[in-house]
């Protein structure tokens, strides 16, 4: 059996239902969401929930920016409680190098209105009771960045589009997908085939696998990244505490554990989502090093994810040359879900209208042809 | 009616599965997300198989069969009916005793 709809969305991440969303709020109808899985099944129920707009680059500040914007008024949009917490980011500084970038990033996110500012080891020893300052020259800070609970925005949008007629299908993986004589899309699962005039890609790490099933070649690599929990712990830190130079992350959910992770330059490119030891160790040195007080904290539970990591770790998003119709966002190298909401109001614009209202043509594939490739220096992991 | 409380660690009583799963909340991937049940200090130890049971019923009522003698079933619908991925540590670890076990491994 086939069924017909004016855009089939491949992937049930974020991504996939904050575009199903924003796309029927637009008047569209008939929009199909295909997921192989569970909703969420992919990074969004893996990842790290951090929201930070502190970035090197005015394009993701920008972008940052206002999905923060939208993440504050998710709850009325949605009519779901989606848990965002404003407790801030803390960059923390441990070379000279560090101290340089930051203190020349900051005037440009102050520039763009994003309030970050820089403070000193006694600053941060206020902010953050109980941090080790061992080698800390000074931390940027940004009060408005934060985290949110992905699950909590995931089923939001998910509701919210299934409300406006959205017609989503889970457990439900795509095998095929042909371009038809009238250029329409024909997109085959194991529960039936679906045909529409317009397809949306965002599969995670498998968009560059749904793409290449009709001719689209997409330099992304996927990337195993790890997360531990603790147990839950009395309130005490607001913001999420980070080190680019150590590639770490800790924060305090509103449960009260502390989720955090620590990337590893040498994990190679697999779809791998097993849990590993050396994480652990690594983990737990990094977790004491910074809070000495947390050495007597249970660690109760790890897991994996995957990063969809593009050769600048900068997103990739739009339409394709030669492919009407079709269009995608991936290569989100660990940003995707801080990103989500701004990805679905621009890929919406795109999609009804053919322009955006922030530019994202330095987003496209034709970048990796060109070269030279800029790399945003904030990339943690 | 008193409440029967599925999972201690988390404090999730059965009303509150029913509830979630009315929500559509009925993928036990999703409810644990949903209710906790089964993410606190024991991680499901204690209260997963005893939820499948209750989902198991709830699945059967829909379908007008004998919710009190209902057993899961693992080839019902995809995704539903299984247990969820166990993850480690099998118990919770200080993170002085890993950084312990790390030193001696190396």
């Amino acid at each position: 059996m086939t069924t017909t709809a004016e855009i089939i969305i491949i992937g049930g991440g974020v991504n996939g239902l904050a575009c199903a969303y924003d796309l029927a709020k637009s008047g569209m109808k008939k929009i199909v969401v295909l997921e192989k899985g569970y909703l969420g099944v992919g990074a969004t129920g893996r990842c790290g929930a951090g929201v930070r707009q502190q970035w090197g680059m005015e394009e993701n500040i920008i972008l940052a920016r206002e999905s923060v914007r939208i993440f504050e008024k998710l709850p009325e949009e949605l009519g779901f409680n989606v848990f965002f917490r404003q407790g801030g980011y803390l960059v923390l500084i441990f070379d000279e190098h560090e101290y340089d970038l930051v203190t020349r990033s900051i005037p440009v996110q102050n520039k763009l209105d994003v309030p970050s500012r820089l403070l000193d080891p006694k600053d941060v020893a206020e902010l953050v009771p109980g941090i080790n300052l061992d080698g800390v020259l000074g931390a940027a800070y940004c009060p408005t960045d934060g985290v949110c609970y992905p699950y909590a925005v995931l089923w939001g949008y998910g509701e919210a589009a299934r409300r406006l007629g959205v017609d989503i299908r889970t457990h439900t993986e795509v095998t095929g997908i042909d371009v038809l004589d009238d250029g329409t899309y024909s997109v085959t699962t194991a529960n039936g085939s679906y045909n529409a005039p317009r397809i949306l890609n965002v599969a995670g790490a498998r968009t560059k696998d749904i793409a290449a099933l009709i001719g689209i070649d997409i330099p992304t690599k996927p990337h195993r990244h790890e997360i531990a929990v603790t147990d839950a712990l009395k309130p005490f830190l607001d913001p999420v505490v980070i080190s680019l130079k150590k590639g770490f992350y800790f924060s305090q959910s509103l449960r009260g554990e502390i989720v955090g992770g620590i990337g590893d330059d040498n994990e190679p490119s697999s779809y791998s989502t097993k849990s590993s030891i050396d994480f652990l160790f690594r983990y737990a040195s990094a977790l004491r090093d910074v809070f000495p007080a947390l050495g007597k904290v249970r660690i109760i539970r790890q897991w994996a994810g995957l990063y969809d990591v593009s050769p600048d770790a900068r997103p990739i998003m739009g339409a394709v040359d030669g492919f009407d119709g079709y269009y995608h966002a991936c290569g989100f190298s660990g940003h995707g879900f801080m990103l989500s909401p701004i990805t679905a109001k621009l890929l919406t614009e795109l999609i009804t209208t053919g322009s955006t209202s922030i530019p994202i043509d330095t987003l496209g594939l034709t970048r990796f042809d060109k070269g030279p490739l800029t790399k945003d220096p904030y990339v943690v992991g | 009616m008193g409440k029967t409380i599925l999972c201690h660690c988390e404090d999730v009583d059965v009303e509150e599965v029913y509830s979630a799963h009315k929500q559509g909340f009925g993928d036990l991937e999703t409810l644990r997300r949903y209710t906790g049940v089964g993410t606190g200090k024991c991680q499901g130890k204690c209260c997963i198989v005893q939820t499948l049971r209750v989902l198991a019923s709830i699945e059967s009522e829909r379908s007008g069969g004998d919710s009190e003698h209902a057993k899961p079933s693992l080839t019902g619908d995809p995704g539903r009916l299984h247990l969820p991925t166990a993850r480690p540590p099998v118990l919770p670890m200080r993170v002085d005793d890993i950084i312990e076990a790390r030193k001696e491994n190396e």
